[in-house]
């Protein structure tokens, strides 16, 4: 959920601060060390069904990936995996999503934009550790 | 006052000039932070929050200011360097002079995406990714989506927008129904199998990284952008009598009010009004 961004007054010396955002990316060397959960695909699986109320939207393995999407109990969220690692979304206003994966396209359903994301992927692993849930603790 | 040029028309040590400034930022260790920003500040419409760079008003002001930051930094390094911009309605091929080995460098590979050609192809070991969505450290292109093939925006789809009176209107969204010159040229309201329109197009076209949350990694993103920033101004050209909107804060009991900025609200992070950058003489001028 995209919520107040802390204001700089000054130029861009320093990377801007934020709050909030599932959406920041991560330097590379960060992402690819253990994950402090120390997940795996499996546990993922189990964290994010016990997340927050969270339903199984579909599990399938599309183009050799194996993709998972959830919703929150509200509905108002979903969480999508490929390979077992979070793939941040956004919401549009007409109720599409955006993927951070295929970030210029939407899609009408969180099947179409996790296999969207899946389709400019080829053989690369999303750069976000294993089990991150911070975008279902809202 | 500098002059910004199409890349096109660039001499050889012009090109070189630029290329090696940019290098040169990534080596200090400065270029990253402009990925990691503009991530930072892709916010959609259909969540809460307020939006700065896409689905907003202040797409062209903010974005102006970003090219802005990132010149100024350019220039502290090779002081005659500026952005040049990539005309996509003329220079539409994968072969272009553009995409030339002393430039940015070629498509990339069929197997990985990779570029391989050119000064920001890994090999080089001038160009790491640092910030990526997905994983690979190597720069990644696939021009022209060739398992769904799309072209480039054509001068007649952008004429079209240019063409249209308003700035932008309410609800100041990327909405179909928000029928107006901003969200015309950024491109939303396309469906899944047409890809997406002029700004958003183009980001599609070149593929690889320029297609996800981090699409600066590509340097042809700051010459695109420069372009959309050259569009903005021929709109201008084209409509005097027309402004940047809203051009008062939205009320109170408006839906929108704190999620978009009107006319004297400071853009973060820059701190800076849409006012204040509307007129971009006062920083470079474009020689067309």
């Amino acid at each position: 959920m995209v919520t107040r961004r802390r204001v700089l007054t000054t130029g861009l010396t320093t990377v801007a601060a934020v709050s909030g955002t599932a959406a920041a990316l991560h330097p590379m060397l960060a992402a690819d060390e253990p994950s402090a959960h120390g997940g795996s695909a499996a546990s993922a699986d189990a964290a994010l069904g016990n997340a927050a109320g969270g339903t199984p939207l579909f599990d399938e393995v599309y183009r050799g990936r194996r993709i998972q999407g959830y919703s929150t109990a509200d509905d108002d969220r979903i969480a999508l995996l490929v390979d077992g690692r979070p793939l941040h979304v956004m919401r549009r206003v007409d109720g599409s999503w955006i993927s951070m994966a295929n970030h210029y396209q939407p899609y009408t359903t969180p099947l179409d934009t996790a296999r969207g994301a899946v389709d400019v992927m080829r053989h690369a692993d999303l750069s976000a550790a294993p089990v991150q849930l911070s975008f279902l603790h809202h | 006052m500098y002059t910004r040029r199409n890349q096109r028309n660039l001499t050889s040590s012009q090109r070189t000039q630029f290329v090696q400034a940019v290098l040169e930022l990534k080596r200090a260790g400065s270029y990253d932070k402009y990925v990691s920003l503009h991530s930072r500040y892709f916010a959609a419409d259909g969540e809460t929050g307020l939006r700065v760079a896409h689905m907003t008003p202040t797409f062209f002001p903010w974005h102006r200011q970003f090219l802005l930051h990132f010149e100024r930094e350019l220039r502290t390094i090779e002081p005659d360097v500026t952005i040049p911009y990539w005309d996509w309605t003329t220079d539409r091929s994968a072969t272009s002079s553009l995409w030339d080995p002393d430039f940015m460098g070629g498509n990339g590979r069929d197997s990985d995406g990779q570029v391989m050609t050119g000064p920001f192809a890994y090999g080089t070991g001038d160009w790491p990714i640092v910030y990526g969505v997905t994983n690979e450290r190597y720069l990644t292109r696939n021009m022209g989506r060739p398992d769904r093939p799309i072209v480039l925006p054509t001068k007649q789809e952008l004429d079209g927008a240019i063409a249209m009176g308003t700035y932008d209107t309410a609800p100041w969204n990327s909405a179909p129904s928000t029928q107006a010159f901003r969200n015309k040229i950024e491109g939303w309201t396309v469906s899944e199998t047409k890809g997406g329109y002029l700004h958003n197009r183009v980001h599609q076209w070149v593929g690889g990284h320029m297609i996800g949350g981090a699409s600066p990694n590509d340097p042809v993103f700051w010459l695109h952008h420069a372009f959309i920033d050259l569009i903005w101004v021929r709109w201008q050209r084209r409509h005097p009598h027309s402004g940047y909107l809203p051009d008062k804060p939205l009320s109170t009991h408006d839906p929108e009010r704190g999620r978009v900025l009107s006319l004297d609200e400071p853009m973060p992070p820059f701190n800076v009004r849409p006012s204040s950058v509307l007129d971009h003489r006062k920083f470079y001028s474009y020689e067309e």
